[in-house]
């Protein structure tokens, strides 16, 4: 236990392992210490001065960010003289703050707001003029910047040093001319632009692509899984509290996978549960028919062949229970094991990676699709860009089980063309275009956001799905289908 | 404290000459005139009369040397905070030299820099440093040259390089020039724009002894701290311990401005009654004006009333007593008629201009002070307003990463509340513009 030191805060005594900041202990506690500069993925700058705390035989108030913790110390946060102290640093925080929080995006999730909340309230005694400085400069092409909001906490400038290495932004001159920005001639370019509008404690970095577009008092929060690549980022997803367009997605901390942070191809994938061509009805032969023909179409296709005249395409892009679903149904069904495919973007390399989070496989379920074949004692023949070992299979039934980030499959239009060459082919995907139409059958399904289920990411790591209210309440998820084929079955005999 | 008791009394500055002795002698900076008034014996004593580093180090901790920049930290204890293993470390002249008023080391150089490069040297081999800087303000452009010089002779006299005066130690030095900014007199200031970088102080822990310039130990000393230390190593601990006070040995180089009759850079034993300096040496105020106020350690030390100043001894405990500090020794004397509103405002000003930034309560804080000092002197004041400057600038206090806050809330906290009756006249004229308006 030499390496677990103890001390107190507040009198509750915490052990946490020798080295650790009085901050680190009272986040462990529990205990809330007001900080902006502070940022647990970050190096500590220790310049807000916000997170003040009395320490018993030191005689000035101590940051408890960067002051290390010690065995048997006694941390006071909350005394007369630690109110006072958090107070004025708010006060300097916005003497020449504009203050202009009615037409400002991060109202409503701005520290500053919710720091006066709990540990201002105080009538301000600043009178004078305040220091003005740019307003509203394009930084990039995600983001928007506003050097009079920044409280110049530094968290912008360490992301950029620390986690991108990419060093565009600066604080620049001196005293209360200092000023953020990008240097002479550089935008912010890289795939993690938006961590920064996130770790922006204030409205300075505002997101292009969610500003003014939703006041976020009117979003809920959803913790889900990004389905953008084979990283699988533990996130929020926003949605509006009608329960139907959907916002953004932000990164939520997870040291196992994602640590703080997820890229900017992560934040899109909000946009395809919002589209216009998301599809809703089943279609068959062209027409549109209620959900209970479409599946009645599906089982009575199955009763007529053998498995082994019966191919299945997957895409790695559904949960680990939808795919032991459809296997497990077919098997029943079939009494016997179909051929199974595995379809690839054939540009895709699966290997890369961008060293911090994103990777070429655009899959978040491969592991996790693999693992229930190899679990379902299934072998999987690997369709990438050549299609000919399905096509000499002479299936007289195949179920495409397509791509739901269809952005990760460039090649789309090409692979699907060659599936519906094929015989009473059957599509479950959910989006509208063009070649899905000309499928035998076409069933619509759920999306990342609204079931539950299990992605298991490249490393192995298996992370729930939470299901938002469907924006299609018909729409079911892939093993709920095959849940209600069995049924069907069943009432059949 | 009182004057009279004074050991000095009736002596005269030009007895107490450590720094200055080369004061009026011709050709000064030479390194000749130099090793004629004894240069570079102390650095031959330690490095061939068989000196360990610990024992520099121990003769300076037994001379009761302090730094000289301000703060006044014992010399030979911050040495012996470098880590005793081998391995890169750094020692760093800081010739910032930006408290205003203060123009001691420039004068150090003027007359022969060679005392700082032979302290320097001292210094290094105690604390096994290879690898030293002189780190200079842009502005200083002789200064730069006469450092550059002296290092040159120096290594040309085999005082520096890979094998100083045949005995194995390596010392090498630079001249490493900033930009010109208050705060990189600041030591880990310095540490930051002597590495490149923007010149902001560091967050402590770790201190510059345990991981400074580059990261690897490091150790900052003032010029006149350094320029010391050939003579203690020459003369003695105790010799040098009979200039000054028990607490504040030796001699000091305090530069005076304002007003007076002779001013100037004077080096005056340590403990020596600051009256006597202002109107015995300097020759009291011009035209006998009265004496207001007296800033006795450079712009960030609090002010003292002319009352206060009746019985003051220039050394570290009296004036640390009085509410106020030594800094650098830069004396700045407040005639009568100058208000100390204006002053105020002008000190103000000069903290708004060099505050770093990165703190918030010193970044937006010393703006704040600005304004509403020159909402007062421009007539907009209103009672309280002096008391919220006072208000705030304690707010600044012990709260930044360096005491750059604590300097600039100084005088803002001790002007209003020692001369508030100056700022009453400031808040009736406007009652009677208002008056003469309505």
């Amino acid at each position: 236990m030499s390496n677990q030191i103890t001390l107190s805060i507040n009198n509750q005594s915490i052990s946490v392992p020798a080295g650790s900041t009085i901050m680190e202990a009272a986040q462990k506690l529990g205990v809330s210490v007001p900080h902006f500069c502070w940022h647990p993925g970050l190096s500590i700058a220790g310049v807000c001065r916000f997170c003040m705390v009395k320490v018993e035989g030191m005689p000035k108030l101590q940051i408890a960010c960067n002051t290390p913790a010690t065995e048997g110390m006694k941390v006071d946060t909350v005394s007369a003289e630690v109110k006072d102290a958090h107070k004025w640093a708010l006060e300097f925080h916005l003497i020449n703050h504009p203050l202009d929080c009615p037409i400002c995006d991060q109202a409503g999730e701005c520290e500053l707001q919710n720091y006066y909340m709990k540990v201002g309230k105080y009538q301000s005694q600043m009178e004078d003029e305040k220091v003005l400085k740019p307003k509203a400069l394009d930084v990039g092409d995600t983001l928007v910047l506003d050097t009079e909001r920044c409280i110049l906490c530094s968290r912008c400038v360490r992301f950029e040093d620390e986690v991108t290495k990419t060093s565009t932004l600066g604080i620049f001159n001196r005293g209360d001319q200092a000023t953020i920005g990008t240097y002479q001639g550089r935008k912010i370019k890289h795939n993690y632009s938006y961590n920064l509008a996130d770790i922006c404690p204030v409205g300075a970095f505002t997101a292009k692509d969610f500003r003014f577009k939703c006041r976020v008092w009117f979003l809920k929060e959803a913790k889900t899984v990004c389905p953008g690549c084979s990283t699988g980022c533990s996130v929020n997803l926003f949605q509006n509290s009608n329960q139907r367009e959907y916002y953004r997605l932000k990164p939520r901390h997870n040291a196992e996978v994602n640590g703080h942070w997820m890229c900017d191809t992560g934040r899109t994938m909000y946009e395809h549960l919002n589209a216009s061509t998301r599809l809703s009805a089943p279609l068959l032969n062209g027409e549109n028919v209620t959900f209970h023909a479409a599946l009645q179409a599906v089982s009575d296709a199955t009763k007529s062949v053998s498995a082994d005249k019966v191919a299945v395409v997957f895409t790695a892009q559904f949960t680990s229970e939808e795919y032991s679903a459809v296997l497990n149904s077919l098997k029943t069904t079939l009494k016997g094991t179909p051929k199974v495919f595995v379809w690839r973007e054939e540009t895709e390399t699966e290997e890369s990676f961008d060293g911090i989070l994103f990777r070429g496989d655009r899959n978040p379920n491969t592991r996790g699709m693999t693992e229930v074949l190899k679990q379902e004692s299934v072998g999987a023949s690997i369709l990438k860009g050549d299609f000919s070992a399905l096509a000499n299979a002479g299936a007289e039934l195949t179920l495409v089980f397509g791509p739901e980030v269809e952005s990760a499959y460039p090649s789309l239009a090409k692979a699907l063309s060659r599936f519906v060459e094929l015989k009473k082919s059957v599509y479950f995907g959910n989006t509208l275009n063009e070649v899905a139409k000309k499928f035998w059958l076409r069933i619509p399904v759920k999306t990342f956001a609204e079931k539950s289920g299990t992605f298991v990411n490249f490393n192995g790591v298996a992370q729930k799905l939470k299901a938002n209210p469907p924006v299609y309440p018909a729409v079911k998820a892939v093993d709920e289908y095959f849940a209600d084929l069995g049924k069907l079955a069943q009432s059949a005999v | 404290m009182p004057v009279m008791n004074s050991p000095y009394m009736g002596r005269q500055p030009s007895e107490f000459k450590i720094l200055t002795e080369l004061e009026g002698v011709p050709n000064s900076r030479s390194l000749d005139v130099y090793k004629e008034h004894g240069g570079y014996a102390a650095l031959e004593k330690v490095l061939k009369g068989g000196m360990s580093p610990d024992d520099v180090i121990n003769l300076v901790k037994a001379s009761g040397l302090r730094g000289r920049g301000g703060a006044g930290f014992p010399t030979g204890m911050k040495w012996g905070f470098v880590p005793k293993p081998a391995g890169e470390k750094y020692l760093i002249t800081n010739f910032d030299e930006g408290e205003p008023g203060t123009y001691k080391d420039r004068y150090i150089a003027e007359l022969n820099a060679h005392m700082l490069i032979e302290g320097k040297i001292i210094a290094a081999y105690a604390i096994g440093a290879s690898k030293s800087y002189i780190y200079l303000r842009g502005e200083f452009y002789d200064e730069i040259a006469w450092c550059e010089q002296a290092i040159k002779e120096a290594y040309d006299a085999g005082y520096l390089g890979d094998n100083v005066l045949g005995t194995g130690f390596k010392h090498h030095m630079d001249v490493y020039v900033g930009a010109g900014a208050y705060i990189c007199g600041e030591e880990t200031g310095l540490i930051s724009s002597l590495e490149g970088k923007k010149g902001q102080p560091k967050l402590k822990p770790p201190f510059p002894a345990v991981k400074g310039y580059l990261g690897k130990p490091t150790i900052v000393n003032n010029v006149e701290t350094l320029a010391a230390v050939p003579w203690i190593i020459r003369n003695g601990a105790e010799a040098y311990k009979k200039f000054g006070t028990e607490k504040s040995a030796g001699t000091k180089l305090f530069n005076i401005s304002g007003p007076v009759v002779r001013p100037g850079c004077y080096e005056l034993p340590l403990g020596y009654p600051l009256k006597r300096f202002i109107y015995e040496d300097c020759g009291g105020l011009i035209g006998g004006k009265k004496l207001k106020a007296v800033i006795p350690g450079g712009a960030s030390a609090p002010v003292l009333t002319a009352a206060e100043i009746e019985n003051m001894t220039m050394d570290y405990e009296a004036f640390a007593a009085a509410g106020t500090m030594l800094g650098s020794g830069a004396v700045i004397v407040i005639p009568e008629d100058v208000s100390m509103v204006h002053v105020l405002e002008n000190l103000m000003h000069f903290f708004k201009d060099e505050s770093c930034g990165q703190c918030t309560p010193c970044r937006e804080g010393t703006g704040w002070l600005l304004k509403m000092s020159r909402d007062i002197v421009n007539g907009d004041g209103a009672p309280g307003d002096a008391e919220k400057i006072a208000d705030v600038a304690g707010k600044m206090m012990g709260r930044t990463i360096c005491t750059f806050s604590d300097a600039a809330a100084g005088p803002a906290r001790s002007i209003p509340q020692k001369f508030a009756h100056e700022f009453l006249e400031f808040y009736k004229n406007k009652a009677s513009a208002a008056h003469a308006q309505g």
